[in-house]
């Protein structure tokens, strides 16, 4: 920061305010009542261990979850903040990548022998591990990595991005062009990041002793836990103030500038926390399938991801959730004679979705809900705003 | 020498197909600001037509062309009508839904033909290649660029010297105005969606031959050809052609010097910075937006 | 030096110049009337001082300081704030949001991220929404509102702001006699505390409020003084004939 004077000397005498200007106070009564479907569903899913004991089925629960932890991340910017990312992949493939390094790493001399080297190295004639490679034998530094590399690559490309004023349009190319790039560097690098297999054969984390193995309830609780972490940051995040500025902005005007607000620094906060979330996804994800591949990285899966959070409610945390949890588990309870149909259907409910219910199921729920508590209210006399409106 | 004019071909042609198979994407970004991310499963239903009329009726590819135009732009225009009409005012939506699109057109052709890769014969007249130079240049691409060139000229035509181009520019600068004089502009729409989706199609049917056609194949070309129209600018012929010879050319001569992987990449890194200091595109006819 | 100066202020819009070498200086707490024809280059003006424009030439110094490079949120914290022609609110947030917005004594993000909305308004802004008459609808989305209630909204939201040095361009375009009335008023209320620039075509309203007057024409300074020096002087007279007087612009 620039040393500005000291704003009150150049405002206008005080009106009378009071004495705190910024004030913690939670928001109250309706803001609980928002609150409690999060609530519920962090409960349930967080309850699921006690039900279900079948691994395989914990593990594909665990794999949703990582899913609809990427569809959040996905629904905080482009639902709240009007920043269509296109290429979500590229932090989910970064989270990725620094969970795999380090799970390989723990591996690597069961694999490869003598030098301790990842198998893809050797294939590749390394005779030593490189440089940026050294740290991940750490796992909390490759925790630490998984969510701050994708955040701070997005604040860079953000910083990029908006303080050119670059949005709608522009900024779904631009992400779309840059996750290109990434998945092609990365495939490219082959000697680095075993290219187009990605990292495989990985080990299984391990952090205070517990040791995550992909089909026990230790890492479903670390998968639904760090859903459940997210979604409440997330709301809190989307009630604050910051979060008010960014639906302002969301509107389209620049309107937020005139009123001393650095539009820049706030799309690029919402842009780089939603790549730090898809970043602790993409590393759940990896962690459950046990490798990490460049079509992480993929348009494909990055599209899917719009997919989950439009079918779900882009415009809400826990709708983009539950889509992407839906549509997977759909799609992993059918057959495989069935599996081909369901490209068509999933093809054809994302069309009706985008065309006719832009806010998902989510939006249809909330709609219920208003008609039915409307009903419910509608006994009690007319409100007075909508006197107000019609008087003028 | 040689190698200087080599390169240069090859980034002429690699040019021309990005051209060919971005011309009808910026002529449907161009004038109704839809962002058709179902253009490459266009481009891919053209190359399964020709590899269906050649394999069943023993079309050769040149008979095929007109055929394949036609039936792709019919798939367009059914496209337009159905769905993309709705969403005239909503470009991120199209986004959206067009790749939607995509994925229904990917499965239906994986159903219908299957996944396995097939592959359509070059015209034997075409099969040759001609010395130039002292370069060895295969008679096809030079068709391809021929080609694209024709279908240049053909689509300027259409849109500088037809009714129905005049008709398409009114929409484009001024689609309330237009509509005030008696345009039907959501009929001026179809059609130019139809329009672009045949030349997707015929895309398609000449690059059967040099690519193995996949119900995926569409992918790739989709990203590619839409940074072209990006670049190229919005709503500018010469902008679109200009921009596949700088993104061809720019792709042969890093490949050239690095890999094919790494030209691309920074390609695409290209153009995001050029999307960073110039949103519409290098030689913007208009200022849309 | 006075507390806003414009300095030889110039841009060009593809080679037409809007404002022209305009010289301009207001006092602190001073309120200023900009008058002229449709077109005299008012709006772009303001446009200047608040950052939305770049000027091509010349300089704006604010309380001294020279502000010509600043970005609009820096102004705006500076102690700038803006009401636009065409009213400009959120309209996809309730008329409470709009106003929490406009309430933007910190608005860097690490300060917003610790703030959580009450829903119920500070003593300010319950005031506030008083004086507007928009009480009752604080709860109404902002694209519900008549053109009327919009411009209210936006200058609740100017007062919300309290900003040292206030544009307001044509607060009362689309206002009954009684809402002018009002709005003079506040206008009233401000003076003294708050440095005014108003752009208004409204003669009676703008006898009603200003000291000074200044006449722009073709993006120059035509005239400056008070009320009735500028309704005679031959200049300006010249300048409107054709539009019937001054009182019709
Ligand atoms: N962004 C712009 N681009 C081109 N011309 C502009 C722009 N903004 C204003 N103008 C022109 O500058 C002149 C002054 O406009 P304005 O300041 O809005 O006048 P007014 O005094 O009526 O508020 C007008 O002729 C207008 O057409
Ligand atoms: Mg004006």
């Amino acid at each position: 920061m620039t040393s500005l004077p000291d704003r009150h000397d150049r405002r206008a005498e005080p009106v009378p305010r009071p004495a705190i200007a910024w004030r913690v106070s939670m928001p109250r009564i309706t803001s609980a009542a928002q609150f409690l479907p999060y609530i519920l569903f962090c409960g349930a899913i967080l309850a699921v261990p006690s039900f279900v004991s079948d691994p395989f089925l914990l593990n594909k629960f665990a794999r949703y979850l990582a899913l609809g932890l990427a569809a959040a991340a996905l629904a905080l910017s482009w639902g709240y903040c009007g920043i269509l990312n296109l290429g979500q992949g590229v932090g989910f493939g970064l989270g990725a990548y620094a969970m795999a390094m380090h799970l390989k790493l723990k591996t690597s001399p069961v694999h490869t022998g003598s030098a301790g080297l990842p198998d893809f190295m050797v294939w590749n004639n390394l005779d030593h591990l490189p440089w940026f490679w050294q740290p991940f034998h750490s796992g909390l530094f490759a925790l630490a990595a998984a969510v701050l590399l994708p955040a701070l690559v997005a604040a860079l490309l953000g910083w990029f991005m908006f303080r050119a004023r670059i949005a709608g349009v522009y900024v779904a190319i631009i992400t779309l062009a840059m996750l290109a790039v990434t998945n092609l560097v990365f495939v490219d690098q082959q000697a680095y990041t075993g290219g187009l297999n990605g990292i495989t054969d990985l080990a299984w984390f391990e952090m205070g002793g517990v040791e995550f193995d992909p089909y026990s309830p230790a890492f479903y609780y670390l998968s639904a836990g760090s859903l459940a972490f997210f979604l409440m940051l997330g709301m809190v995040f989307t009630r604050s103030k910051a979060g008010l500025v960014l639906r302002a902005i969301r509107g389209g005007t620049d309107r937020v500038l005139f009123f001393g607000y650095d539009m820049a620094s706030y799309q690029c906060l919402a842009f780089s926390l939603s790549a730090g979330m898809s970043g602790v996804a993409g590393m759940l994800y990896a962690m459950v399938l046990e490798f990490a591949s460049p079509t992480f990285m993929g348009v494909p899966l990055s599209l899917s991801m719009v997919i989950w959070a439009a079918v779900g409610g882009r415009g809400s945390l826990l709708g983009a959730t539950v889509g992407a949890i839906l549509v997977n588990g759909t799609q992993g309870s059918l057959s495989e004679a069935f599996l081909n149909s369901w490209q068509l259907i999933l093809g054809a409910l994302f069309i009706l979705v985008v065309v006719f219910l832009p806010n998902g199921l989510a939006g249809l729920v909330h709609n219920l809900g208003a008609r039915l508590s409307g009903r419910l209210r509608g006994m009690a006399a007319d409100r007075a705003p909508s006197a107000l409106l019609n008087r003028r | 020498m040689d190698i200087l004019l080599g390169q240069l071909f090859t980034g002429l042609s690699i040019g021309s197909v990005l051209l060919l198979v971005a011309l009808g994407l910026a002529i449907i970004y161009g004038t109704m600001g839809v962002i058709n991310l179902a253009h490459g499963e266009f481009v891919m239903l053209g190359a399964y037509a020709t590899w269906f009329l050649q394999s069943t009726l023993g079309l050769t590819l040149l008979p095929c062309l007109l055929v394949v135009f036609l039936m792709v732009a019919a798939a367009g225009w059914a496209v337009e009508r159905t769905i993309v009409r709705f969403l005239y005012r909503r470009p991120l939506d199209t986004i959206l839904a067009t790749w939607g699109i995509g994925i229904m057109l990917q499965q239906a052709v994986r159903l219908a033909a299957g996944a396995d890769l097939r592959y359509v014969q070059t015209p034997d007249q075409l099969a040759g290649s001609i010395d130039l130079a002292g370069v060895a240049i295969p008679s096809y691409r030079l068709f391809i660029l021929a080609f694209s060139a024709a279908l240049l000229g053909l689509t300027w035509f259409v849109v500088q010297r037809t009714e129905f181009g005049m008709k398409l520019r009114a929409v484009t600068q001024n689609r309330e105005m237009a509509s005030c004089y008696g345009i039907d502009s959501a009929r001026i729409f179809t059609l130019t969606f139809a329009f672009g989706s045949g030349l997707a199609g015929l895309a398609g049917a000449l690059i059967a031959p040099i690519k193995s056609v996949a119900p995926d194949m569409g992918t790739n070309f989709v990203v590619d050809a839409f940074m072209v129209v990006v670049v190229g600018g919005v709503g500018s012929l010469f902008g679109t052609v200009a921009s596949a010879g700088l993104i061809g050319g720019g792709t042969a001569g890093f490949a050239f010097l690095l890999n094919d992987t790494l030209a691309k990449a920074l390609v695409f890194l290209g153009v995001v910075v050029l999307v960073r200091f110039r949103p519409q595109g290098l030689f913007a006819a208009t200022g849309r937006r | 030096m006075a507390y806003l100066e414009l300095q030889g202020l110039e841009v060009s819009f593809d080679g037409f110049k809007a404002v022209n070498g305009l010289d301009l200086s207001i006092e602190r707490g001073e309120l200023r009337c900009l008058l002229g024809a449709n077109g005299a280059g008012k709006s772009t003006t303001l446009d200047l001082i608040c950052g939305r424009t770049q000027p091509t030439g010349g300089r704006i110094l604010l309380d001294g300081r020279d502000i010509t490079q600043d970005p609009e949120y820096r102004r705006s914290r500076l102690g700038v704030g803006r009401k636009f022609q065409v009213p400009s609110v959120f309209k996809e947030l309730s008329i409470r949001e709009n106003l929490e917005i406009a309430r933007s004594r910190h608005p860097e993000p690490w300060r917003t991220l610790c703030v959580f909305p009450s829903r119920r308004p500070s003593p300010r802004v319950a005031e506030v929404v008083e004086i507007v008459g928009l009480e009752d609808a604080l709860d109404t989305q902002a694209a519900h509102l008549s053109h009327g209630q919009t411009q209210w909204l936006e200058i609740a939201m100017l007062l919300v702001q309290d900003s040292a040095l206030i544009l307001m361009d044509e607060p009362t375009a689309g206002m009954t006699v009684q809402e002018t009335g009002k709005t003079s008023a506040i206008f009233q209320r401000l003076r003294g505390r708050h440095t005014l620039i108003v752009v208004e075509h409204d003669m009676g309203f703008v006898r009603e409020v200003a000291e000074t007057i200044t006449v722009l024409h073709q993006g120059r300074r035509l005239s400056e003084g008070p009320i009735q020096a500028i309704e005679n002087d031959p200049k300006v007279r010249e300048a409107y004939l054709g539009s019937g007087g001054i009182s019709h612009a």
